[in-house]
């Protein structure tokens, strides 16, 4: 391959990946645009960037167009873009929409509350949509690189984001709680990064999982397992998951309660999409050796279009075939032979019931233990609790628990399974988006209640089904949703997660969420005890929310999938079905 | 003259003898990934002692580089350690972004904690008590 064919290539990839890259140029270019428009006064006046963020976030998703690519069962296989960084299929739709989406969500929740006044609305909304791209970066990473990036993309602003009150006290410390602890984390991550990128000696998530099932990092598996928990660190730090949750607490209150919708919805998501991405990739390795960035149109192609340093090494091994039949293979293994996992039990060879390699059932149960500490941590330390966006805080550790569950029941059903498997992440994406409507929801009514009364502590909010019924009625809806009663969407969430712990056969796992639901209902329901049974308090002035206002019409918005979704809920399943169909292979 | 000098440590004492071998051996990827391991631990300890906001940020900047230095060492084609699975240019093409991040991230953190200074009049972690529960 010489220069020009390289140059050839590079724009051929260019323009086909950029077509596939829509949603995240607009968000970019709605960035630029209120940079731009902020300079004068007069365009400020016509443009505001709120308008330009909620057309932007808008256009995105209608670009990314899940009713397209999702319809009967997916519409697109998988593809690798811009030479193999970005990975696009089905699963990249569904979260790209599911983010820009709920962004939407959030900057009409901000307009509606006053959040960002007119002297740093553009800075605000910059924010939230630089994370939002990061966010939605997350969701389709394919290469290390990406991984670190976007989850930074996706950190610094949220850090800002939380510390957006300036002058408030509570704020800029949970702000400089959650930067430090963020940029502590992510420093870890990146170490583990370089290391695993070190031994295996690329950075393509495909490429490394191919290595790794092959043995190449056999001699170094306590510098393996030591990268892997590296790794994990940063993954819990986004999914505040248990040992690695003190940020979110403290962030939470400090922040406003807009803000922590925006991080418990979108932030969670796209971390959760990450971690399936990441387990999954290290689990289901391709059967061949991946090449970077080339897809199946390409190789077609028959001429070795591919980067070159993948098309020379794809000539080096059809000369030696054998992996190990290099020279520098075989001193290494002549002075010491420690076992290999590899070696052990062969990919090819494991024998049938045990279902999985060692890295999949390694990968599994370190993530459904944490998931089941993560899950009881969060539902035992919401009950003290008196501050509601505390409160709230503890119930997102909880839910993160809850949704990393599945994904350790798809791990385990990866190979023999395959259709469980989809359905089980089909769960966590179901999951993820009907929490979005709960969560969001919640932490609206809580900054609807602040703008009112100027309280978030629970004893404040006595009483208040005697003045606002119908805003106490919208959040009893939510809270029952959140728990998982019956009638409510929450329920159908939960239950397709419980059906994928059943289905791999975790039952011990299923024992530990369904202790924890029972666990959940005691503090959910002290809430409503509090305002609907509690006397009204002398020092506080009625508040009159009329639902027929743009604010009563936004939380019954957010409220009504609660309670019409569970009659008609298949199209949607049937999405996150089709969305994870390039996971599993099924 | 060197290797003279050597002999004479040889017959004195095996042990000095193998500290010279290692220490006469040509810089390798090893003595790369010591050096990005000692900023490594070095950096989280200074995150974990320091009371001071901006020494915690310098503990950060430091667990950054350290990696950071493994990934131009592994990417390095003068430090080959197998041919077919090198880093290569990844790895530089890696840590050039990582410093960027780094920039961005001091940039962000350093503005919190002015706005944390400005709150509370101090930039002690330690003080940043407020929030618990």
């Amino acid at each position: 391959m010489n220069y020009e064919q390289l140059v050839q290539f590079v724009i051929g990839d260019t323009g086909e990946s950029l077509g596939k890259f829509v949603p995240e140029l607009i968000l970019c270019g709605s960035i630029l645009l209120m940079l731009l428009l902020r300079l004068f006064d007069f365009t400020r006046r016509l443009l505001p960037s709120w308008f330009i963020a909620l057309v932007g976030v808008t256009a995105a998703f209608v670009y990314s167009a899940p009713w397209v690519f999702l319809a009967d069962g997916g519409q697109i296989s998988r593809s690798e873009i811009f030479t193999g960084m970005l990975v696009y299929d089905t699963f990249t739709v569904y979260f790209r929409a599911l983010l820009t989406f709920a962004t939407a969500l959030f900057i009409i929740l901000t307009r509606l509350t006053g959040l960002a006044n007119r002297e740093n609305d553009s800075d605000f909304y910059t924010l939230v949509l630089g994370a939002t791209v990061g966010m939605c970066l997350m969701a389709s990473a394919n290469h290390f690189l990406i991984v670190f990036l976007s989850i930074e993309m996706a950190s610094i602003p949220s850090y800002a984001l939380v510390g957006i009150l300036k002058s408030n006290r509570k704020s800029s410390e949970a702000s400089m709680k959650y930067a430090v602890y963020g940029a502590g984390a992510a420093g870890i991550m990146l170490y583990g990064i370089s290391l695993l990128a070190g031994i295996s000696g690329s950075a393509h998530l495909p490429t490394i999982a191919w290595r790794l099932s092959q043995g190449i990092g056999a001699d170094y598996q306590l510098v393996l397992v030591l990268a892997a928990l590296m790794l994990l660190v940063g993954m819990a730090f986004k999914l505040s998951a248990v040992p690695f949750h003190f940020w979110c607490p403290d962030a939470f209150e400090g922040a406003s309660a807009e803000v922590n919708g925006f991080l418990s919805v979108v932030s969670k998501a796209a971390a959760l999409a990450l971690l399936v991405r990441l387990a999954v990739g290290f689990s289901l390795p391709p059967a061949a050796e991946p090449v970077m960035g080339a897809n199946e149109v390409v190789m077609a192609s028959g001429d070795q279009r591919a980067n070159p340093a993948a098309a020379g090494l794809m000539i080096a091994k059809q000369q030696n075939a054998p992996i190990f039949a290099t020279a520098w293979a075989e001193d290494s293994r002549q002075g010491h032979d420690p076992p290999s996992v590899a070696e052990v039990v062969p990919v090819a060879d494991a024998p049938a019931d045990a279902g999985a390699t060692p890295t999949r059932t390694f990968l599994a149960y370190v993530i459904a233990i944490m998931a089941a500490v993560t899950c009881t941590f969060g539902n035992l330390a919401a009950y003290g609790q008196t501050n509601i966006k505390r409160l709230l805080a503890y119930s997102t550790i909880a839910h993160a628990g809850y949704m990393m569950m599945p994904i350790a029941a798809g791990l385990l059903m990866l190979e023999n399974n395959p259709l469980g498997a989809t359905e089980a992440f089909a769960a966590l994406l179901l999951y993820a988006f009907l929490y979005v409507f709960m969560n969001l929801g919640a932490f609206a009514i809580v900054a609807f209640v602040r703008n009112a009364i100027g309280s978030e502590e629970i004893v404040d909010y006595a009483g208040l089904v005697r003045s606002s019924p119908g805003l106490v009625f919208c959040f009893a809806a939510i809270l029952f949703s959140l728990i998982g009663l019956p009638p409510l969407a929450g329920f159908l969430a939960k239950l397709v997660i419980f059906s994928g712990l059943v289905n791999a056969g975790m039952f011990w796992l299923l024992f530990i969420a369904g202790a924890n639901t029972v666990i959940s209902l005691f503090y959910y329901l002290n809430v409503l005890r509090v305002m609907i049974f509690d006397p009204e308090p002398e020092t506080r002035e009625p508040i009159h929310f009329p639902m027929i206002s743009l604010r009563g019409i936004y939380v019954a918005v957010l409220t009504a999938p609660m309670v019409l979704l569970i009659i008609q809920w298949n199209g949607l399943y049937e999405w996150a079905i089709a969305a994870c169909k390039n996971l599993a292979g099924a | 003259m060197f290797l003279e000098a050597v002999d004479v440590f040889e017959k004195k004492d095996s042990k000095r003898k193998a500290m010279i071998d290692f220490l006469s051996q040509p810089v390798g990827l090893t003595h790369y990934l010591i050096v990005g391991a000692v900023m490594f631990v070095a950096g989280l300890v200074c995150m974990a002692t320091k009371r001071n906001a901006l020494g915690v940020l310098m503990g950060i900047e430091l667990v950054l580089n350290g990696a950071n230095l493994n990934f131009v060492a592994f990417g390095s084609g003068f430090l080959i350690r197998n041919p077919a699975y090198q880093l290569g240019l990844d790895g530089q093409i890696i840590s050039l972004f990582v410093i960027v991040l780094a920039a961005a991230e001091a940039a962000i953190a350093l503005a919190i904690v002015l706005n944390f200074y400005n709150n509370h009049s101090t930039v002690d972690v330690d003080r940043a008590d407020e929030l618990k529960g």
